[in-house]
């Protein structure tokens, strides 16, 4: 079978994990590793942008004008028990009928619902728990309305914003693998092809990659986190996350 | 509208469809009960035992929020996929899977839940000369509560969503009507599945709410 | 008191949802055997691979034993033939229902294919007898490997696609098989170059892809009623690339041995009744006109007077 000129599709079983790892095609070659890494990093990252476009803004609103506090909650537990493979699956054969192909429009509207509710829940908490006595103080010294949301409220909060991207992007990630059973590739094709193949170096290769993205994102955006956040507001967000 | 709808042979929900096989659908929603409810108790159990690892020794704490911080990322499809090797297309492997998912938020909720009890009120505990078994059960338990509920009502939620993926091993409750209309382009039990996956899901939740809200009567004050 | 409320009405939606779970939960209807004298012997478990016509099939072999009295135990259907010879091998499952091509390129992957059913059946026979299993005769229903393109594609057999850069769509499967993927790019087979490969979930996303333009040729089964539907034709294997595809009943030698001859004649019987024709039919009543698999089978035994 090795003599077989195979286009980087299939990998023979016997290849160890280590075998495969060590050798460089797997990863520059035109549907290796690399590739693929970029793939699913642009989808996520894309996903991310809209979820955040969406979900602060939202939040923060609402929060600013104390609206919605049940519909909060029950929006983030509705979109947490969406089965995100059920929405794809459902919106994969809508695209393809209305010729839009299948990527990347079902995958990225399913993983956008999936990001909503953890941003969404924790820029609601941190407006509407922002101290009240800076806020009423930053009233009393004539800021606008927007000033008062701008530059305390969300400034205070920010912490637990970011917070909530981070777990949203955690979540992107270790999800987004699911596209490559619909039609899709990115980083899911290993672990789609392991089992679909019944290789093990595959399919664990692939599990250790899509497991490895998932906790550099969530290690990264922390530290990301502490970089940004000035020193009072990361105290702050300490003794926020225990209340909440 | 209404006549449009009929005459489609596959529109999102077949009524006629959802009478015929309400046995199966009544199984399927059972099944992910169990799944669900058994595999939130051994995650509590479990993480009740790490938790106390994490608070009694410093070097603990870390190792089980990385441990269990990098089992929560393995997509739920290769974990599944993982396990089939050696523990088959049972409900056995779905189990282990799920019950690993629901290790972080527990493990993380109860040690919170146990960092918020303030010093003086342990002190106080200690001053009236309770044995440390008799205040942890007694004072801090009940403290760490409100979290501890958060934590359990976060993780059988997110269990909830998880089980319908173990339908590719044959298990997973309702996640097996979603399968089925995936693979026959067949949506009335697609909707069915993932619409009453999301009920369960929101039931469940509330029940444990009232539970948590029912055993913690000194949280209502001061609630807002 | 309007959160209350709210709470009252979601708790009894809980109780209504729990009730209704667990009330009147399993009425199981053991019709067992009317008459004569039942055959003895141990609990016959079949399970059936996650996809419709197998698991209508596995539906036809259990309701079918089921009325002539045996003792049949029927597992959701789950996994592929992978987890359905594993289950073979470590006695979980007593009676399997395989495509016999597809029980060679998982038993025996090394030997060389056939399109004739008797040649693949002395290659699995013995196969199968090493992890303690029979192979009964097989059907005359095949359910073959097809490369199914558009209709109005330029291309009457397989040969045909050569330098033609077609979009190609199959299974994660089927970039791994000699009978499939690296048979038809391989320069000594068919050598085609696909101008995209994609992988794409076994099927009706076959179809939707295909229907979408999004690939141009896609691996599937010609037993796929939306084949005929859609108006897609199936390239001729003109270099014989596929194998023999009869459906086959593979038991366990001992569970055959402890009901002797008449388990083997009746299983004989049945796979002698179903035509390639049958399965078409099936698969039209499960995946196009969305029936479940279990009333087609039941209805199907009875129409053919099995049962």
């Amino acid at each position: 079978m090795s003599g077989i000129q195979v286009q980087g599709s299939a990998v023979s079983r016997d290849v160890g994990l280590w075998e495969w790892f060590s050798n460089p095609e797997t990863w520059t070659s035109e549907r290796g590793i690399l590739p693929s890494l970029l793939d699913t990093l642009t989808l996520c990252a894309g996903v991310m942008v809209v979820a955040i476009m969406i979900a602060v803004p939202l939040g923060a609103s609402l929060a600013h004008k104390r609206k919605g506090e049940i519909t909060a909650t029950g929006v983030v537990n509705i979109g947490r028990a969406l089965p995100t493979f059920a929405v794809a699956g459902l919106l994969v054969p809508i695209s393809l009928r209305q010729g839009w192909g299948f990527e990347p429009w079902p995958i990225f509207i399913a993983l956008t619902l999936l990001a909503i509710p953890p941003i969404y829940l924790n820029t609601y908490t941190a407006v509407r728990q922002s101290n009240s006595g800076a806020v009423e103080a930053a009233r009393a010294m004539g800021f606008s309305e927007r000033d008062v949301l701008f530059r305390v409220e969300l400034a205070l909060g920010a912490g637990l914003i970011l917070a909530g991207i981070r777990i949203a992007a955690v979540q992107v990630v270790a999800t987004e693998p699911i596209r490559a059973y619909l039609g899709g590739d990115g980083l899911g094709r290993y672990v789609r092809d392991g089992l679909g193949q019944n290789n093990q170096t595959l399919l664990i290769g692939g599990a250790i990659l899509v497991a490895g993205l998932a906790t550099a994102t969530g290690l990264l955006m922390g530290l990301g986190e502490r970089l940004v956040l000035p020193e009072g507001v990361r105290r702050l967000r300490v003794s926020q996350s225990r209340t909440v | 509208m209404i006549p449009e709808i009929l005459a489609n042979r596959n529109p999102l929900l077949r009524w006629d469809w959802v009478v015929n096989e309400w046995d199966q659908i009544q199984e399927a929603l059972l099944q992910h009960l169990q799944l669900t409810f058994l595999s939130v108790l051994y995650g509590l159990l479990l993480s009740a035992v790490l938790a106390a690892f994490a608070l009694r020794y410093r070097w603990a704490l870390s190792t089980v929020t990385a441990t269990t911080g990098f089992l929560y990322t393995i997509p739920s499809v290769a974990l599944f996929g993982l396990l089939v090797p050696y523990t088959g297309l049972s409900a056995r492997t779905a189990i282990i899977a799920l019950t690993s998912y629901t290790l972080l938020i527990l493990v993380t909720n109860i040690v919170a839940g146990f960092r918020s009890v303030p010093a003086s009120v342990i002190e106080a505990a200690n001053g009236m000369g309770l044995s440390p078994r008799r205040r942890v059960l007694t004072v801090e338990l009940p403290l760490a509560l409100p979290y501890i509920i958060t934590g359990l009502r976060i993780a059988t939620v997110t269990t909830v969503g998880l089980v319908t993926v173990a339908a590719i091993i044959g298990q997973g409750g309702l996640g097996r009507l979603i399968l089925d209309g995936l693979r026959r382009a067949f949506w009335t039990p697609m909707t069915v599945g993932a619409s009453l996956s999301v009920l369960l899901a929101l039931a469940l939740d509330l029940l444990i709410f009232g539970a948590g809200a029912a055993a913690t009567p000194w949280t209502r004050r001061v609630r807002r | 008191m309007k959160k209350s409320s709210l709470l009252a009405i979601v708790l009894a939606v809980v109780v209504a949802i729990l009730l209704a779970a667990t009330a009147c939960g399993d009425d199981d209807d053991d019709s067992g055997a009317d008459g004569g004298a039942a055959p003895e012997g141990p609990t016959i478990t079949i399970r059936g691979q996650d996809f419709s016509e197998a698991e209508t099939i596995a539906e036809v072999y259990a309701q079918y034993l089921q009325a002539k009295g045996y003792d049949i135990e029927i597992l959701t259907a789950a996994g592929f033939r992978a987890e359905a010879v594993d289950g073979i091998r470590n006695g979980d499952l007593d009676l399997i229902v395989d495509y016999i091509g597809g029980s060679q390129t998982e038993l025996r992957p090394d030997e060389d294919t056939s399109a004739s059913p008797d040649d693949v059946i002395s290659v699995i026979t013995p196969a199968y007898e090493e992890i303690g299993a029979t192979v009964l005769d097989y059907s005359p229903a095949v359910d073959g490997d097809a490369l199914v393109v558009r209709g109005d594609a330029d291309a009457e057999k397989i040969s045909d696609l050569v330098g033609k850069n077609f979009a190609f769509g199959a299974s994660a499967q089927c970039y791994e098989r000699p009978q499939c993927f690296i048979g038809y790019t391989a320069p000594d087979v068919y050598g085609i170059e696909f101008g995209e490969e994609k992988t794409i979930e076994f099927g009706p996303l076959l179809g939707e892809a295909l229907k979408a333009e999004e690939v141009d040729a896609v691996v599937w089964n010609t037993t796929a009623p939306q084949i005929e539907a859609e108006g897609f034709k199936v390239l001729e294997d003109d270099k014989g690339l596929h194998p023999a595809q009869n459906i086959a009943p593979i038991i366990n030698t001992e569970t055959l041995d402890a009901y002797g001859d008449t388990l083997s004649s009746d299983l004989n019987a049945l796979s002698a009744a179903i035509s390639t024709e049958d399965l078409l039919q099936w698969n039209t009543e499960t995946d196009i006109n969305k029936r479940e698999s279990d009333d087609v089978a039941a209805e199907w035994l009875e129409a053919e007077s099995l049962t």
